[in-house]
Order: structure tokens, then sequence, then C-alpha cells
């Protein structure tokens, strides 16, 4: 018989928290399949939704067996699922009917979800966003010209993160939408996820030792985003991270990193976001979520 | 050590747009140290004229890491030297970025030519790279008397930039690499595409 995870209605960075908690909840040793309901979802973020991906996932690793998934009935949302090709990326972790996933063919998405697996996914990735982030930064939130660039830049450095630190696949996806709860304006929503090692254990081998006990999935973070350290003693490494947070900060954009049981975020003024937060229920992996928020007449 | 002969020339053209991942490239330095290993004296002259997108760490592996070892920091006594073509306004943050990190510095020109230092430098070496660039080829003396300052310094000075590979000797007299490679007679060597 299966155990039922219901999916939160609201399934943004906030709803991927509950599942997580729902999640935390389970018995270490439960042998029995998952179903993860998500028939009243009626509102999905590309966070939320690679973050289903990512529980799903976690699931399978903890109970040995790949869960099912009761598909959204809201219309709206069941018609996002498969422009952002969720349907494909959920064969890999869902235990699905053979063909069971519709392919919607044409997609307005910024970028679909991706599996990253090697740094072929990686120029994959960047060749696919180049033609269409041009029209999207440019036209719709009013990026200067060379934003295009400096956005593939920061996708294939966030991207590489997993493939050079996580030791395990992960999944990229990006979209814009409104944001009116906050801003009241368009909004670009990067988000990237794995479930491999996390920032503690990749940086645990080589800096662990100096901080002691005090050693923790927060500190690991600070590490990486604020002083640029890496799990390589190479100077030259630790810099795609820097990049991202200044490239972040310079559109005035919101950066949050989960890791473990912490997560840090660069929080804009127009966000109330804490900038660290600490015992959070465990997660494995690193889910990093990265808002551009368009930009105003001020700004341009 | 300087060559009556000049140096050879190896042509980098990296006509891929998307310079990204840290294994593309290790696979474009690795191309590169090739060409270079079967020569003496070498000028590896990096075209990036039709990279569109590069990132820190492709920029890290290529140009940083080339730079490091033609440098002589890893223990390589013959004499390489690096430059760097078709530079536009977007390369400038990854390569410049990835160079200060490791504190170096590569001889570059941007797309119309125009010869420019990436990288750390002081300042005083940068007017005398400036001042060596413009002339092309020029001894201690008139560099010295052309920078307003005395023969001793300014010999500091260049002694400096050679040891960072950022200027070439040439019998009496110091060269810029873009004077150096354009001068030069012999073949260019083309690097293949490289993807990892």
């Amino acid at each position: 018989m299966s155990k039922v995870i219901e999916v939160p209605e609201v399934l943004d960075h906030r709803g991927f928290e509950e599942l997580v908690a729902t999640l935390g909840g389970l018995p270490e040793a439960s042998a029995s399949r998952l179903l993860f309901n998500a028939k009243h979802v009626r509102w999905v973020s590309p966070y939320g939704l690679i973050g289903l991906l990512a529980a799903a996932q976690v699931s399978r690793d903890r109970t040995g067996l790949s869960p099912r998934i009761e598909a959204p009935d809201n219309r709206d949302v069941r018609s996002y699922l498969d422009r952002m090709e969720f349907w494909p990326a959920a064969h890999d972790v869902f235990d699905m009917e053979p063909g069971s996933a519709p392919s919607h063919g044409t997609s307005d998405a910024l970028l679909e979800i991706t599996p990253i697996r090697s740094h072929h996914d990686v120029h994959t990735v960047v060749e696919k966003v180049r033609e269409r982030s041009a029209a999207i930064l440019e036209k719709r939130l009013h990026y200067p010209k060379p934003s295009v660039i400096q956005f593939s830049v920061m996708l294939s450095e966030v991207c590489q993160n997993i493939i050079e630190h996580a030791d395990a696949d992960g999944w990229v996806c990006a979209q814009t939408y409104n944001y009116r709860e906050r801003l009241g304006r368009e909004v670009l929503m990067l988000a990237v996820m794995d479930v491999g090692m996390g920032f503690e254990g990749s940086l645990g081998s080589e800096h662990a030792r100096r901080y002691g006990e005090s050693w923790s999935a927060a500190m690991a973070l600070e590490a990486a985003l604020l002083y640029g350290e890496s799990r390589f003693r190479d100077p030259g490494r630790g810099q795609g991270l820097q990049a991202i947070r200044r490239q972040v900060e310079k559109w005035d954009g919101m950066l949050a990193i989960r890791s473990g049981d912490a997560q840090i975020a660069l929080v804009p003024d127009w966000d109330d976001y804490p900038s660290m937060q600490r015992s959070l229920p465990a997660f494995p992996g690193a889910q990093i979520l990265i808002v551009m928020p368009a930009r105003t007449e001020e700004v341009r | 050590m300087s060559s009556e002969s000049g140096p050879a020339i190896a042509v980098a053209s990296l006509y891929q747009p998307n310079l990204v991942t840290r294994q593309t490239g290790r696979a474009v330095r690795d191309g590169i140290e090739r060409l270079m290993a079967e020569r003496g004296e070498t000028i590896a002259v990096i075209d990036f004229r039709d990279v569109a997108v590069i990132d820190f760490s492709c920029a890290d592996e290529v140009v940083a890491k080339l730079v490091m070892g033609s440098a002589g920091e890893t223990g390589d006594a013959l004499p390489r030297f690096v430059l760097v073509r078709g530079v536009r306004e977007h390369h400038l943050d990854p390569v410049e970025g990835a160079l200060r990190r490791r504190g170096l510095a590569v001889s570059a020109e941007r797309i119309g030519g125009e010869p420019v230092l990436l990288g750390e430098v002081e300042p005083e070496a940068v007017a005398a790279w400036r001042m060596l660039a413009a002339c092309g080829r020029v001894r201690t003396e008139e560099l010295a008397r052309r920078l307003g300052v005395d023969s001793g310094s300014c010999a500091s000075l260049l002694a400096g930039l050679l040891r960072r590979r950022l200027v070439r000797r040439n019998g009496d007299a110091f060269e810029s690499l873009s004077f150096s490679a354009s001068s030069a007679s012999n073949p260019s060597d083309r690097i293949p595409h490289a993807k990892g």
C-alpha cells in the first residue's frame, strides 16, 4: 500500500519547504512506495517544479522504490507542466506507465526542465537559451543587450556547480512570470537543483578540520558564497559562484542556495527573505533559486 | 633567451561560439599546449573573434592556466608566450576575473587591434607595456626616454614584464607580442575545434 505525500497547493520555494518537511517526517526505514498527490496543486513555480523531481528522487533513494504521482487537476497547471517538459523528466524518477509523458512540442519557456548529467548538457543549455533569452531579457524584462551573454555565463556556472561538486545528476529550468505578490512586475526565475553531496559534503574534505565541530551546512554555504572557497586548493576554483553573486547583485536580483539543513540568500530591498536559515529540515544536495526582476524606468 | 629567426606562431582560432565548462577549457588548452610543445620559442595566439560566450571556469582553464604554464610557474623553462586576439567587451569580465584570481596577466588585442593588458599588473609596468606596444620594438634607453624614467628603472620594469612573458626580448631590443607575432614569417598552426 502506498503512503500518500500531499503536494502543497502552491508549489513554489515555500511549498517546496513544506514538501521537504513532510518527507523528513517519514520513518527512515519505511519501505512502502510513496504517492505524491499533486491533484490539488493550483500554482507551481520553476523551483517548485524541479523541487518535486528532487523530492521524488530522494524518496526513491530512501525507500528503494520509485514513487508514484497523481497529476494536478487544474488545467492551467497541467498545461504548464506539459510546456515545461515535466513529464519526460518525471519518467526518470517516478514510477509511471510507459508512454504516459505528454510531449508538448513548442514552448514559451525560457528553458524547459533539462537534466544536467555532464558538461555536454551545460553546452546544450547555453545553446538553447541564447536565442530565447535575447527576446525575453531585452524585450520583456528590459535588460541591456550584454545581459544576454551575462545570463548565459551565469547559467553555465550554476549548472557546472552540479557537475563539479554534486557527484549526482541535477535539473535546471527557467521561466518568466508576473511576480505580483512581491513586486507587481515580471521576473525571470532560474532554478537549479541536485540531490548530491551538498555544500557541507563538498567543502568538508578541505575545510571541515579547520572549523572542527562547528562545521555545518550553514558554514559551508557562507564559505562558498561569501568567501569564494571551494573543495579544491587551486585558487582558480570557486570563482563561478562569486561571479553569479556579483551578477545577481548588479541586477538587483535574489539568490538563495539551500543545502543540507541551511539556506543562504542575497536579499534585495524588494524581498524580505531571511539571509540565513539554519535548522531547516535536512535535504540532500543543493537547491539554487535566482530571481531577476524586470528593469524599471529608473534603472534602465 | 632570444631567437634570431623569431618565435614560432601557433594560432588557436576558437571558432566555437560557446566556450563554456572546465572540461571544454581543458580540451582547448591541451590542444594549444601540444602545439607549443612541438616547438621551441612560441607565441600562442588565441583568437577570440568567434567566441560569443566564455564563462569563468573555461577562461580559467584556457587563458589563466596557459599563461601560468607559459610564465614558467609549472617549471617549464622554454620561452613561451600567450597573446589573446579579438577581445570584445563581454570577454573581459571572465578572462580578467580568472587572471586576477591567480595574480596573472596576459597581452591582448581588442577586436579592432588595440593593445590591452588583461589581469593584474602594477600601474608603472602597465605604462611601460603600453609604450612598448605603441612602439612595437624598442631598446631600453629609448623606452626610458619616452617614459621619462631612468634606464635602471626602465630595465627593471622590462625585466618584470619579460619574466611574466608579457613582452619578448629580441637581440638588444624588446618587442610587444603583437609586433613579434605580426612580423614572424613562419607558417601558423591552427588548433582543431575542441568541445571537450
